[in-house]
């Protein structure tokens, strides 16, 4: 963090975007370094979207762009410029969606703070192409949790998938 | 522990999976976690870090960082001149690392905080901070524990006489006679250091408001940060205020009271703004609590049949540089008072030493030193059943506590009032060897695979005093409860809430002591200006205490309910049940008067309260466990517990002899935690902690190089997935406490502490050809693959 030769790059850059966010429409100018995940929480306020290791490792992070997940806090806000991007807000427009009233009711989520990442992985996933308990494993396997030690996450994915645990 | 503990006459909630209020929010992106607070002008920090493990500080120049457009100020310890260091309350048996929030002469791990950069924001904060230059004049560095010991080492702290924190030396003559005319058995195990690594950093938020200090914050403890702030703060106690709000996870690492809170605190006193800090998580792996990095120096004597007769410890702890508070010493003395397990070993001495080395401070981390017991007292009874030629189980079976044994005071003092003990593992015996021969059936003819099974039977001591760390605080709960005029209820208590359930429980008990639907509930925790004095999260207390508390307190308003309705309804107290938030007779339930009208009766129709009764619908009650203590006795002894809860672990693996790797196919655990309050909740607490003992005992390893670098990151820190994460069985034993609220035990760090002993053991069993030796954690690819060596044909 010291290193005597750094030299300070002036964030004097700016980039202007256009993106949809939850439905609405975004204009925004943006610091070219902005991360996305700084964006999204501190210039649109929506901080249902977690940042955990600020390194693409935890997946807490994670949000639906363009229909794939993508891990925010490694993408800079000005390369969505013309994107459609769904966070955990943007879910369910009133009450849960099925999938999150199944973490409830499995008791899938303690701290809460990885739920949102695991919630936008799943929400860009076919489940039938991640068959059985190990493919709900797969799914979810670029998502760290560190409370439940997953057998809550498991087991609410089977039930919004309508899964028995063999399979 | 007569009729003050008790639920209402019919509760409908304890026992049953009431689900969690708070998940509502949490689920659609609505929760508050620190670092979601926003504030007008609020400035953000960022810290300057020691990049050396050992050295004296010659000079920190900030003047280039600080004319950086928008930085604030930058200050070092030189600035801090209305600060004191942390105290130590433990000096008549410890040495004094007095730890201050910046390094003032010397820095004594990498990651030590040095300066503080504030800005307006972390951007500018962070390209600042890597413009201050601090210079160092680099002295040796201590990296292992043995080096630590050794008494040529090089000093942390120059005014010790040694690196040598804690040393306590008891008394050994009574086991050393019966070591001297028996078959003695000796083994040395150590347990790596890792750490709790919560999926939020640690986080900050000071602003001052009508002249008081307000401290939104990520600590275990809203009352013990409060109280800590105005020791080391020139702030009256009175004008502090620490906020919990949402947390992602404490699990110990947040139980200290970290520099930067004191620092965020402190600049948004001096410059009247709101000051944020968010750790990232590269500082956080060298900045937050390290935790485990024992050694256990086992010896035992032993009769012809491998039953321990005697056994003598020592256990020594790698503090890193002690830095921190409270201080991390205690895990040492709680792996010492584990040390017979949950046998009938009557003579067990433990010398405890807690060192200092060039490494960042240890801190709490679920489990608390019982790992570490555990880890060695298993696999040391593994060793001895092979070496003696005796069945691994039967020995233990000699060994384990029976029913009829019970109350049992271990050699430590510990009061085993209660327990499943052989129960338990006979269950998870059962359950684990048909486990065990299916994965033979389906591996055993791969030349590739091995397959083991391994076991551990454990107790472990829950709801402790906090003096053990501390030297200070004891081992209370508190509770105040309000019924409000419409019939709602407010409870407060000091307990807190990482998102382990504790506000469910707490409304859970509040509702069935009471009689009163759950939802008329409103829980308020770690707010220090709306919640009694109370000691929050640690050492899986907060059902036992906190439960305590909160029923003491529904007790005392039940009886007033009542009287205030017998005089309504004109009917006997006796006679009154309360269900659903009604009074009425006992069979006849009408004519009834509900708790609003009760209330209301009580705090604003007072004139219709019976004659002479005070107004109000209130109680505040504290609980300290009668029988814990706090301070050993003059041989040592002490029970430093509220309660022990027990359990049985078994792991069946199969090993890849190629590439060392272990997959855990089933990990199967009996667990007893007294009675269980909300089913799903235990089962949540028992899995996180499985998966944080596996990620402990096969992935997660904290290295240091030579010159004390630290050499993992987050990328190589290898918190396990839901892929590696293995099937769990769980069966629970309930066997109450007769000296706990409703035989409540703790269940936060049952999980946690048995799968190093059980994988440990079923790597052995399933290596047994190999001979290998498996006496150190963690138990990586390369490590196994180095016991196989080239014996593998």
């Amino acid at each position: 963090m010291s290193a005597p030769t750094a030299r300070r790059v002036e964030p004097t850059t700016e980039v202007p975007i256009s993106v949809t966010v939850n439905g609405h429409a975004v204009e925004a100018v943006v610091p070219a370094r902005q991360l996305l995940a700084d964006f999204l929480r501190d210039e649109l306020r929506l901080t249902g979207t977690h940042v955990g290791c600020e390194q693409g490792i935890c997946g807490a992070c994670t949000i639906n762009l363009d229909g794939e997940p993508v891990r925010s806090c490694i993408m800079l806000a000005a390369q969505v410029d013309g994107s459609s991007i769904t966070t955990v807000e943007g879910l369910a427009s009133e009450g849960l969606s099925p999938l999150q009233q199944a973490f409830k009711d499995n008791h899938g989520l303690q701290c809460g703070f990885c739920t949102p990442g695991f919630l936008m992985t799943l929400s860009t996933v076919d489940p039938d192409e991640y068959p059985g308990t190990e493919g709900i494993r797969e799914a979810i396997s670029g998502n760290l949790c560190r409370c439940t030690g997953y057998g809550g996450i498991l087991q609410a994915v089977r039930t919004a998938w309508n899964r028995t645990e063999d399979g | 522990m007569g009729s003050t503990f008790e639920l209402g006459a019919r509760p409908v909630y304890t026992g049953t999976h009431v689900t969690r209020a708070q998940d509502d929010s949490l689920l659609s992106g609505q929760g508050t976690y620190v670092a979601d607070l926003h504030r007008d002008g609020m400035a953000e920090m960022a810290v300057v870090r020691s990049t050396v493990a050992h050295g004296r500080i010659t000079a920190v120049r900030t003047a280039e960082a600080a004319a950086v457009d928008g930085v604030i100020e930058v200050i070092t310890a030189a600035d801090l001149t209305d600060v004191s260091p942390y105290p130590n309350f433990a000096s008549a048996y410890t040495q004094t690392p007095g730890t201050f929030p910046l390094a003032q002469d010397k820095v004594r791990y990498v990651g030590s905080p040095v300066a503080v950069v504030l800005a307006e924001d972390r951007y500018i904060a962070e390209d600042a901070a890597e413009l201050v230059v601090v210079d160092y004049e680099e002295l040796p560095a201590v990296i292992s524990l043995e080096d630590a010991l050794e008494p040529d080492s090089p000093r942390l702290f120059e005014d010790w006489p040694d690196n040598r924190l804690l040393d306590l030396q008891p008394d050994d003559s009574e086991v050393a006679a019966i070591l001297a005319g028996s078959r003695v058995f000796r083994r040395r195990y150590k347990m790596g250091r890792h750490t709790a690594m919560p999926m939020e950093t640690r986080a900050c938020m000071a602003e001052v408001r009508d002249d008081r200090l307000h401290l939104w914050c990520t600590n275990q403890h809203a009352h013990i940060a409060r109280t800590t702030l105005s020791y080391v703060l020139p702030v009256a106690e009175r004008d502090i205020r620490v906020v919990i709000p949402h947390v992602g996870g404490g699990f110990g690492l947040k139980q200290h009271l970290y520099p930067e809170d004191v620092l965020a605190s402190w600049l948004a006193l001096r410059h009247r703004r709101p000051v944020r800090f968010v750790e990232d998580r590269a500082e956080h792996m060298i900045a937050a609590a390290h935790a485990r990095d024992h050694m256990m120096d086992m010896e035992a004597a032993i009769d012809d049949d491998g039953r321990i007769l005697a056994i003598r410890v020592q256990v020594v702890q790698d503090l890193g540089s002690a830095e921190i508070f409270p201080g991390a010493w205690c895990p040492a003395l709680t792996t010492a008072a584990h040390m017979t397990g949950p046998y009938d070993i009557g003579q067990c001495v433990v010398s405890v030493a807690a060192v200092t080395t060039n490494k960042t401070p240890g801190g709490s981390y679920r489990g608390f030193g019982v790992p570490e017991a555990v880890f060695a007292v298993e696999r040391f009874i593994d060793e001895i059943a092979q070496e003696v030629g005796v069945n691994r189980l039967d020995l233990r079976r000699s060994m384990l506590l029976q029913p009829e044994d019970l109350p049992y005071t271990t050699a430590s003092g510990a009061l085993l009032d209660s327990g499943s003990f052989a129960e338990s593992f006979e269950k998870v015996v059962e359950l684990a060897e048909p486990a065990y021969r299916r994965a033979e059936a389906q591996y055993g003819a791969d030349p590739q695979s091995r397959v083991g099974v391994g076991y551990a039977v454990l107790f472990e001591g829950v709801s402790p005093t906090h003096h053990g760390a501390s030297a200070h605080w004891a081992g209370h709960e508190s509770c105040s409860i309000e019924v409000q005029p419409d019939g709602g209820v407010r409870v407060a208590s000091g307990v807190t809430d990482q998102g382990q359930g504790t506000t469910t429980f707490v409304a859970t008990l509040a509702a069935d002591a009471l009689g009163v639907p759950i939802e008329t509930v409103h829980v308020e925790l770690a707010d220090s200006d709306s919640t009694p004095y109370g000691l929050g999260a640690f050492g899986s207390r907060q059902a036992v205490v906190g439960g305590g508390a909160l029923l003491l307190a529904a007790g005392e308003v039940r009886d007033k309910v009542k009287k205030i309705a017998a005089h309504m309804l004109e009917a006997t107290e006796d006679d009154l049940v309360i269900e659903a938030g009604r009074v009425h007779v006992a069979g006849s339930p009408a004519p009834a008067v509900t708790m609003a009208e009760i209330a209301t009766t009580a705090v604003i129709r007072t004139i219709d309260l019976p004659p002479g009764m005070e107004p109000g619908l209130e109680a505040t009650a504290r609980y300290e466990p009668e029988l814990m203590e706090h301070v050993p006795d003059e041989n040592g002894r002490i029970n430093p517990n509220a309660a022990y809860a027990n359990a049985a672990h078994a792991a069946v693996i199969r090993v890849d002899v190629g590439t060392g790797e272990i997959e855990v196919l089933n990990y199967i655990l009996a667990h007893d935690c007294g009675r269980v309050i909300n089913p799903p909740i235990v089962d949540g607490q028992i899995w996180g902690g499985i998966a944080q003992g596996v990620g402990g005992t096969l992935y997660e390893d904290l290295r240091f190089n030579d010159l004390g670098q630290p050499q993992t990151a987050f990328m190589d820190y290898l918190v396990p997935s839901a892929i590696e994460m293995p099937e769990v069985v769980i069966e629970h034993f309930e066997s109450p406490s007769p000296n706990t609220p409703l035989g409540i035990k703790g269940v936060g760090e049952g999980g946690t502490v048995g799968p190093a002993a059980a994988i440990g053991n079923a790597l052995a069993h399933a290596l047994a050809e190999f001979k290998p030796q498996i006496r150190e954690t963690p138990l990586s690819p390369a490590v196994v693959r180095a016991m196989i060596g080239d014996q593998q044909t």
